[in-house]
């Protein structure tokens, strides 16, 4: 098989200027479609705002995360979004703690992929017995509620590092993805020109890698997208219910900080962290929309 | 294939899934750090020093792991779904804490889905007819707001304004404390009070997504042939829209519905929490945080049970309304 793939497939690779160019008309094209939505731009414009207030955390937060002053200062220019019941400045800690959820969102979402592609890969490309005994293990991680399954693994192994937790989140949280891929992969198999491939002698997994994958991608990244403000709320989720690192300032712990104070009216304590995962979240959701439209596939619920 | 071997068939595949799902959380519990007999028979309270003897043994936890398993399975079946010491005067049947939380989470589940339902087919069927118009776009920016909010800070934020700031609404529970109702007109009111915001939080939010996936499977529904078909004959677009579109547009509503009941339980967990509602999603967080096994365990295996009774029916109405689905 090895020989023959030598040869015929330098001939699939460099096909006629046409094939690239088409490929780069068709990112133009997206790259036009998604510069009009005015929902995308603003997608997009609050995703790079949240990713710049990450990586320049320090250099925008005007107090450390150690800092204690007075505790619950209404907000003012010192403090643009008040202290609280520690003395910590929320403002700057919000800043650090949008380093936590984007983390959360791109890793796990990394996870998920990994394991759902290869997964659905697989599945989708062979069918039959594999495809059934496949679908059935999804089956099985996706009967239990993601949520769940996630405050029971957390508590269980009394887990506090967020690398865990997102871990944890990846390996619970693929199914979907998997069964996304797979759909399309069931459906792209049949087409044409991966006929085509195959009688040109095209191996299995330069037929998936070179000629399904990247016709499947639109619905991946589209999906992907959307994924991730859904980690990020779990996070946040998992450390309002108090599991997690406490010491961290991950705006769920946060939220939790402010659930008590909020009878004495320090209302600051959980309006601002509250309205920041409100905003990234909006970002992606905006930002995936666009995306899909623009990509023109098809409305994916989970 | 006829509905009824659809059927069958439908209710044999759920048989491995279930057995997989029990294997799985049998090694989860196994697998977590500590004496597992500790962990089986309860770490919480205190333990009589006989009835941890006797439990050993009727839990063969002196045995291999494979027979523990079979054993656990076994009395599991039988609806033995162990002890609790957590709470005080001896021996709690896992089965009796969870009975009496069941009716609390039906009762928020069931009002804010009806409710959500209702809203979102309603205003999703209204925006995809009016495709374009300021309800439409209204319609959209109202559910990208309401599922970009995380559930549980509108929880908060709702507590903060009609409990602490207005004091009109009971800030939790499930009835007032200290007080004596003088007929049960009274308490069924007191008790609705206390619905009214984690109802209220959950219909937000599920309706966001209901609302979106409404209006996009009308719209989708009404680009079909079928709908031109039924207009070029003539018929009144009130008898296009409900008999020939809504009724497609929402087979896939009815699959969604059936397929999130575990997400919409574990959402709504966060929920009871927060507005201390005695369900089991409060259940589920309050003896995970004081990690009492047995109750988590039993707790895990309840709700995967009723996942693939809800994931069956949604499969079964959708093939009932659906026939074309029967000969896949």
């Amino acid at each position: 098989m090895t020989t023959l793939n030598g040869g015929s497939n330098t001939e699939l690779d460099d096909k006629p200027e046409v094939y690239k160019l088409s490929r780069a008309t068709r990112l133009f094209t997206v790259w036009r479609k998604l510069k009009r939505s005015k929902m995308a731009v603003t997608g997009f414009g609050i995703v790079v705002f949240m990713v710049l207030l990450a990586l320049f955390a320090p250099i925008i937060a005007p107090y450390g995360q150690k800092e204690y002053m007075a505790s619950y200062r209404p907000p003012t220019m010192e403090h643009l979004f008040g202290t609280d019941g520690r003395g910590r400045d929320m403002f700057s800690m919000i800043v650090y703690g949008s380093r936590i959820s984007l983390y959360v969102g791109a890793a796990a979402v990394a996870i998920e992929l990994l394991i759902g592609i290869s997964f659905g890969m697989t599945s989708g490309y062979f069918g039959g017995k594999i495809d059934e005994i496949m679908m059935r293990m999804t089956d099985v991680i996706m009967t239990l509620p993601e949520l769940m399954l996630l405050i029971l693994a957390v508590a269980l192994f009394q887990v506090t590092s967020v690398h865990i937790i997102v871990l944890i989140m990846g390996v619970i949280g693929w199914p979907f993805m998997a069964r996304v891929v797979r759909s399309e992969f069931l459906s792209l198999r049949e087409r044409t020109f991966v006929e085509a491939a195959k009688s040109m002698g095209a191996s299995s997994w330069r037929i998936i890698v070179h000629h399904i994958l990247p016709n499947a991608l639109s619905t991946i990244i589209v999906l992907a997208t959307m994924e991730i403000p859904w980690y990020i709320f779990y996070e946040a989720s998992l450390t309002f219910l108090g599991f997690g690192d406490r010491a961290s300032p991950s705006w769920g712990v946060l939220l939790e900080g402010g659930q008590y104070p909020l009878l004495g009216g320090y209302w600051w304590v959980i309006t601002f962290p509250g309205l920041a995962l409100f905003f990234i979240s909006l970002g992606f959701n905006l930002f995936g929309d666009g995306l899909r439209d623009a990509l023109d596939v098809k409305q994916i619920e989970r | 294939m006829t509905i009824r071997t659809y059927i069958i068939r439908r209710i044999l595949v759920i048989i491995p899934v279930f057995l997989l799902i029990s294997l799985i959380i049998f090694m989860m519990i196994h697998l977590a750090p500590g004496d597992p007999t500790r962990v089986l028979i309860g770490t919480r309270g205190k333990v009589p020093q006989e009835y941890f003897e006797k439990r050993i043994k009727d839990l063969g936890l002196d045995q291999p792991i494979f027979v523990q398993y079979f054993l656990w399975l076994s009395s599991l079946l039988r609806g033995d779904l162990g002890v609790s010491f957590v709470r005080g005067g001896g021996a709690t049947p896992v089965i009796q804490l969870i009975g009496e939380r069941v009716p609390y989470t039906l009762e928020l589940m069931v009002f804010a889905e009806i409710i959500s339902v209702i809203v979102a087919v309603v205003l999703g069927v209204i925006a995809a007819v009016k495709h374009y118009s300021i309800i439409d776009a209204l319609a959209s920016l109202g559910a990208l707001i309401g599922y970009s909010t995380p559930n549980f800070w509108l929880a908060i934020m709702l507590v903060l304004f009609f409990s602490v700031q207005l004091r009109l609404l009971p800030a939790g529970g499930t009835q007032s404390l200290g007080v004596t109702f003088s007929s049960p007109l009274q308490y069924i009111g007191d008790h609705l009070r206390h619905l009214i915001l984690p109802v209220s939080v959950l219909v937000l939010v599920w309706t966001a997504y209901l609302l979106r996936m409404t209006r996009s499977s009308m719209l989708e529904v009404l680009g079909q042939d079928y709908i031109t078909t039924a207009r070029a004959k003539g018929l009144k677009e009130r008898a296009v829209i409900y008999k020939h579109a809504l009724r497609n547009a929402l087979l896939p509503i009815i699959t969604y519905e059936g397929y999130s009941v575990g997400y919409l339980f574990a959402g709504a967990a966060v929920i009871e929490y927060i507005f201390d509602w005695q369900g089991l999603g409060n259940f589920m967080v309050t003896y995970s945080v004081i990690r009492d096994y047995p109750s988590i365990m039993g707790l895990a295996m309840i709700i995967a049970i009723m996942v693939l009774l809800a994931n069956l029916i949604a499969d079964i109405a959708y093939a009932i309304a659906d026939p074309r689905i029967r000969y896949d």
